[in-house]
């Protein structure tokens, strides 16, 4: 019970610890725009809506769910925007399209390019002149050729100096001129732009929206395949790359099912049985051979002195050990050397005492409930990982296959050197009779091994 | 040492394959991992001990684009392989001579080597429909994680489904020229290479001298998202000759059995169906034919009941079954069904949390508490009866990450007739100076009691502290130091050195 409390009071404290993290992080967040210090009239294009509204789901992009939070920051690293700008009234007031400003997009074919208007665009209209920054107009008739009209945080007297706009390239594989000439609208990747004013990393494109066109791997789907690097990025081998320095990528829940939450190592083996070419979009053969095939223990299965407690694990039937272990060669050489197994050097655990309960409760009858026998019938992998089948046959072979159990002599002159013969005891389950005739066809080692090939019982399953 | 002359074949070749004319378009990559571990342990009666001074090594060599200049969809041709030499030299000499059978231990190396993996991959031939592997190679599937030394050929077609053959030899380890190891292998036969033993020497020990052929084929549905399944057969046969029974007939010798017979021969079919806004299912189904059982089905559904929050359930069933050599096959009575309740809360990126509960159940033949009483004297009782015994299992599992950090629960019970394992630990991870170095904390406590063997049950404390430094990109210099302590081993120390090294060229 003391280690119960303990555990519930780790639970408690981590939970409070993480959240507690958590919100003090988001508070934290470097994706708000700068504050404003453009004159009182100027109030529109410094958030998505006005006050900051929530942008309804239909003008979001195409796979945005509400509470999202933005597209994953790994992809789309955050952003500083410095600027304040009304999509809105340009596209519909205005009269303009995306790339009347935006014309860059019709040329770009890789997702470093910077689609963003040069401002010598903006001067056009604006009145204002990029080419020159120390003439700067400060008539307040020429509002909009302000610096401070569109620049958030401009100081008059600070040298005409206006804060940096920080937008990352994308870590992604994105050519927008395939997707112009293919007649694919802005609106299909980027949703409603022309109903919001200011467009933040929440109008870029969600995974989930691409899978619109993209869902079919090779061939058949033409150029708009499904397959992970058609849009992410990849390492060597084409295998993609999941490491950045915004972060880990890890695929979403809905993706396949295959979001890899806190308990995925204990789930993953479905994902994987099913589709282990989706895990190698990812992953090497090495990421799974340290775990499965490795020479080091991974404590996200095998938590601290597990040496110590791995033999209640296995022999609480577990069957998950023969994931990654083999008993006969993994367990087997190491209990040997332990002296914990009686198959091995008789100088390791002769004259030590049982590991088992006394034999009036493990081995002799009556069976009580904790009779080796249940736990061979419910759990033979924890039998296996000790024993070898001499010592199983040692009881279970017939005499005549010269078992040295404690039953009658009953076995041929000269078997038998402790003067006892094997007693033959069943351990056959109940629907073994419909299924040792197939057995004995495909294989009949094992049915030599406790049975003469004269053996009556051997006969019947012929 | 005691290093095979034919792993220096191996890494000469591989280090030919590095100097491959520079004039191609080619990529290498050559990774080395090393780690020393040392650590003692104790029998449960004091001795004997057992020393582990343990040395891994791996080198892994990847060539890519050995076709010429990448093109997107193009065909790929790549090598990659991985070498392991698996030291421990805590192992004594009398341990692994078999000449002291006193001492002696079957199947002890001291140093051996394995190659993991090493296959030529071809993908994205004949139009993007075909691809191909040659060489050691790795398969999973609802069969397991398999290795086997033999080519594959996977063909896409237009009809949403692709055909995926393969043939060769399953990697085991008795063939010291092969360099492989048993764990690819089924269980349930403790085998390896007899050269040196005599006859009457440890003859359960089979021998393991003659290649075991393998073969399968898997269909396989693409490019619709919502579905995905799998249907995987395969069939390896074992060739030896080894000894039926481990006790000498009335000559002193020992009945063999050869010829080819079944190892393993199992069809599976998985598949996945998932919808974005509602949930998926995923299910699973294996058939041994050998014992002619359905040795797993698995059964999970998964509701998203909102962006943040999945509820689910998984059902799941395993019978043991192994190698066709094995008596252990006609052991086992009825399987393990494990079903949970699982939950799990995303609040945001940065933080999850998941609980699963159920009840792990095993059906007995007859009442466990009176079973075989009376029918002892007829050895061959009536089972009609059925009982039930069970487990009760809740896991914990939580993480919080942060730029350039994470904390990390979990939790574990597992409780039933057999006795208790119940406990936890938290992790700590965190880098300094942009990843330079990195600094690891764990400290855990844990609970058990053996059913079978109450004095073997204890409190156990631990703690792991850790660090690294990246000097270099991909290269990682790192060590452990773990402590635990329990009543029944006092204290006990663990130190892990690690050395990660990449080089691309």
């Amino acid at each position: 019970m003391r280690a119960l409390w303990l555990l519930a009071l780790t639970c408690a404290t981590a939970l409070a610890l993480g959240l507690g993290l958590d919100s003090a992080r988001a508070q934290s967040s470097p994706a708000k725009p700068a504050a404003p210090a453009a004159p009182q009239a100027v109030v529109r294009g410094l958030a998505p809506l006005p006050g900051n509204a929530p942008v309804p789901l239909a003008d979001r992009p195409p796979g945005a769910v509400s509470g999202d939070g933005g597209p994953s920051p790994v992809i789309f690293p955050p952003q500083q925007l410095t600027i304040r700008f009304n999509h809105k009234k340009h596209v519909k007031e205005l009269g303009l399209t995306c790339t009347t400003c935006h014309d860059a997009a019709k040329t770009s074919q890789a997702s470093k390019d910077s689609l963003l208007p040069r401002p010598k665009r903006c001067d056009a209209c604006h009145g204002s002149d990029h080419r020159d920054l120390s003439a700067v107009t400060t008539d307040d008739d020429a509002l909009m050729a302000q610096c401070g009209f569109c620049h958030l945080g401009y100081k008059p007297g600070d040298g005409n100096r206006v804060a940096r706009m920080v937008m990352p390239a994308p870590n992604l594989r994105m050519n927008h001129a395939l997707h112009v000439r293919r007649n694919i609208a802005c609106s299909q990747c980027h949703g409603a732009v022309e109903n919001i004013e200011l467009a933040t990393r929440d109008q870029l494109p969600r995974m989930k929206g691409c899978f619109v066109c993209h869902q079919m791997p090779g061939p058949a789907r033409g150029q708009a395949r499904g397959e992970c690097v058609t849009c992410h990025l990849t390492e060597k081998g084409a295998v993609m790359k999941t490491r950045f320095s915004a972060g880990t990528l890890r695929p979403p829940q809905w993706l396949h099912d295959a979001g890899h939450g806190a308990d995925w190592v204990q789930r993953h083996k479905q994902v994987a049985g099913n589709d282990s070419q989706l895990c190698a979009s990812c992953h090497q053969e090495r990421f799974c051979t340290d775990c499965h095939d490795g020479r080091v223990r991974p404590r996200q299965i095998h938590p601290n002195d597990w040496i110590s407690m791995h033999p209640v694990a296995a022999r609480q039937n577990d069957p998950s050990c023969t994931s990654c272990h083999r008993q006969q060669s993994f367990c087997v050489g190491c209990h040997q050397r332990a002296g914990v197994s009686m198959s091995g050097p008789y100088a390791n655990f002769g004259g030590r005492g049982r590991f088992h309960p006394p034999p009036e409760v493990w081995s002799n009858p009556p069976r009580s409930s904790q009779h080796h026998a249940w736990e061979a019938q419910r759990n033979i992998n924890a039998c296996a990982s000790c024993h070898v089948e001499r010592d199983c046959a040692t009881c279970h072979a017939t005499p005549a296959r010269g078992g040295r159990g404690f039953g009658p002599k009953t076995g041929p002159a000269g078997l038998g050197d402790s003067g006892f013969g094997g007693q033959g005891v069943n351990p056959h389950p109940r629907s073994f009779r419909d299924r040792c005739a197939g057995a004995l066809r495909r294989n009949a080692r094992p049915c030599l091994v406790c049975h003469d090939p004269a053996d009556s019982k051997l006969q019947e399953c012929r | 040492m005691g290093v095979r002359p034919s792993s220096l074949v191996v890494l000469g070749a591989l280090t030919l394959l590095c100097e491959v004319t520079p004039a191609r378009a080619y990529e290498a990559e050559v990774a080395a991992t090393s780690d020393a571990q040392f650590y003692t342990l104790r029998s449960p009666w004091g001795d004997p001990i057992v020393r582990r001074r343990r040395y891994t090594q791996a080198l892994a060599l990847s060539v890519y684009d050995i076709q010429g200049d990448f093109v997107p969809y193009g065909p790929q041709l790549a090598f990659r392989a991985r070498l392991r030499l698996d030291a421990d030299f805590g192992k004594e000499r009398y341990e692994t001579n078999p000449r002291q059978p006193g001492t002696f231990v079957p199947d002890l190396v001291q140093s051996p080597v394995d190659v993991m993996y090493a296959y030529l991959e071809g993908r994205n031939y004949l139009g993007g429909w075909v691809g191909f592997r040659a060489g050691r190679q790795y398969v999973t599937d609802s069969l397991g994680w398999w290795s086997f030394d033999g080519g594959l050929v996977r063909l896409t077609t237009p009809a949403y489904f692709q055909l995926e053959a393969y043939a060769g030899f399953e990697q085991r380890g008795g063939l010291p020229m092969l360099l492989g190891t048993e764990r690819y292998a089924s269980d349930g036969v403790y085998r390896g290479n007899r050269d040196e033993l005599e006859l009457n020497q440890a003859p359960y020990f089979l021998s393991e001298s003659r290649l075991a052929p393998a073969f399968g084929f898997a269909l396989e549905s693409v490019g619709v998202h919502f579905v995905h399944g799998r249907l995987s057969y395969r069939k390896v046969i074992n060739r030896d000759r080894v000894v039926v029974s481990p006790f000498p007939d009335t000559g002193g010798g020992f009945q063999r059995v050869g010829g080819d017979r079944v190892s393993s021969e199992r069809i599976g079919y998985s598949v996945r169906a998932s919808e974005p806004t509602l949930g998926a299912a995923r299910g699973s189904l294996v058939y041994d034919f050998y014992n002619q059982v359905v040795s797993e089905r698995a059964l999970a559904l998964d509701w998203y009941t909102t962006d943040q929050i999945t509820v689910g359930a998984d059902y799941d069933y395993y019978y043991p079954t192994f190698d066709g050599d094995s008596i252990w096959n006609w052991f086992t009575h009825s399987g393990m069904t494990t079903l949970l309740g699982r939950g799990e809360w995303r609040p945001s990126r940065r933080f999850d949390l998941a609980l699963s509960s159920g009840v792990k159940v095993f059906e007995t033949e007859g009442d466990s508490g009176t079973y075989g009483t009376v029918e002892q004297q007829d050895r061959d009782p009536d089972r009609s009866e059925t009982g039930r015994l069970s487990d009760w299992v809740v896991n914990l599992a939580g993480r919080h990450r942060w730029s350039d950090g994470s904390a990390g629960l979990r939790g574990a019970t597992e409780t039933g007739r057999r006795g208790h394992r119940v406990g936890g630990d938290v992790t700590l991870n965190q880098t300094f100076d942009q990843g330079l170095y990195d600094t690891l904390a764990i400290v855990s406590v844990y609970d058990w009691e053996d059913g079978l063997r109450p004095d073997r049950s204890a409190t156990s404390f631990s703690y792991v502290a850790g660090g690294g430094i990246r000097p270099f990109d991909e290269t990682r210099i790192g060590l452990e130091w773990e402590h635990s302590t329990n009543r029944l081993v006092g204290q006990r120390y663990r130190l892990l050195a690690t050395l990660d090294l990449t080089v691309l060229k």
